[in-house]
């Protein structure tokens, strides 16, 4: 038998629970609950955002492509997440305002009501009534939601290449990207040193 | 809260990773987590007003099934226990208002606010955020994924160039 396994509804439900304990335990232990971190990348004082999405996806898609060519996963009965390009490119890029105004995303929004941030549930609070708004607006909205069906289009089917050629693309664009931001981050705290030394009496050395 | 507190990045990614793979294998869908924003939502609007919510034709398949029959639902509760736990061993948990240094109480909870209307807006239209889309999307390597990660940070890095000092 290959997985996803078929469960019961209530042993799916209950796994639900469990792995969302796993998602919200790893998103405070990064500090994805603090807006200060969480927005630290727009303005290039802390990458973990990005260090940390993409360690995730890296360590995920290499499970994937692993567990799919041992035939132990079957990716036929997983849930790949459709493409609508245009909606998903404006929905993104409307999102990512939205992120830096905020401060959270939706998960992390709960991460951060979790640490007691009353601003989070604040967060939330618009959350829903945005998903309400589009709702409301949806009659408007349809047409151009429903744009550009790509289906479940996938990187190595468009591009003609085996799945494990992109995931060696990736590893080598997050190696590169993940130097960068480390030595851009060192300087940053060079600087901060530097201010804070020489903000200090020279007797500081004595 | 002291910034080293908090794990490396790279070490809550990879556990974050395993648990999006664990998913994938256990339930056989990634994570999510907009949906369970929009099943609340949609639930407290058909409370308060049914026969309008039932003009919405969108909330519709948000609206079947009860609270806890809905899966993304029941992850996102997981996820604040999930937090509030990594938290408290951490000692971090402290009842606050978090703001940008620059921004007065009422400006933030303008910005709470109106971004979080944003991001609720962008969700639906894009078929989900950084949980649904970027991550699981972008580990199976779907097209939509990729799109959204690349639009997000395009567009978080030039609205931060126009809006310097919210929060830096």
């Amino acid at each position: 038998m290959s997985a996803p396994f078929v469960l019961s509804e209530t042993v799916n439900l209950a796994a639900a629970v469990v792995i969302g304990m796993f998602f919200g335990f790893f998103l405070e232990r990064g500090g994805m609950g603090n807006p200060h971190k969480l927005t630290g990348v727009f303005y290039r004082t802390d990458f973990a955002v990005p260090k940390m999405m993409f360690s995730a996806i890296l360590v995920a898609a290499t499970g994937l492509c692993l567990l799919t060519d041992l035939k132990v996963l079957d990716m036929s009965r997983v849930w790949i997440i459709p493409t609508f390009l245009w909606p998903q490119l404006v929905g993104g890029a409307l999102f990512g305002l939205g992120y830096l105004v905020s401060g959270y995303c939706p998960g992390t929004a709960a991460a951060g009501l979790a640490s007691g941030r009353l601003d989070a549930l604040v967060t939330m609070i618009g959350i829903g009534i945005g998903t309400l708004l589009f709702s409301a607006l949806y009659p408007a909205l349809a047409g151009f939601y429903n744009t550009s069906d790509m289906g479940t289009a996938t990187l190595p089917e468009l591009l003609q290449v085996n799945h494990w050629v992109l995931l060696a693309v990736v590893y080598i664009f997050a190696g590169i990207m993940f130097y960068f931001m480390e030595r851009h981050e060192r300087r940053g705290q060079a600087t901060i040193v530097k201010t804070v030394l020489q903000a200090v009496p020279p007797s500081f050395d004595a | 809260m002291k910034k080293n507190s908090f794990w490396s990045p790279y070490l809550a990614g990879a556990g974050l990773g395993f648990t999006l793979l664990a998913s994938f294998i256990i339930a056989g869908q990634g994570l999510g987590a907009s949906r369970a924003f929009t099943v609340v939502a949609g639930k407290a609007l058909n409370a308060v007003a049914p026969a309008y919510t039932a003009t919405l034709s969108y909330l519709s398949k948000y609206l079947a099934g009860s609270l806890f029959s809905d899966w993304t639902f029941l992850e996102v509760t997981g996820l604040l226990i999930g937090a509030l736990i990594g938290v408290l061993i951490s000692r971090g948990f402290k009842v606050r208002f978090d703001r940008g240094s620059a921004m007065s109480v009422g400006m933030r909870v303008m910005t709470a606010f109106g971004g979080g209307i944003i991001l609720g807006f962008a969700s639906r239209l894009a078929r989900g955020c950084t949980s649904g889309v970027a991550l699981t999307g972008g580990s199976q390597f779907a097209l939509s994924g990729w799109v959204f990660v690349i639009a997000m940070f395009a567009s978080g890095f030039l609205f931060a160039a126009l809006f310097r000092r919210l929060w830096s």
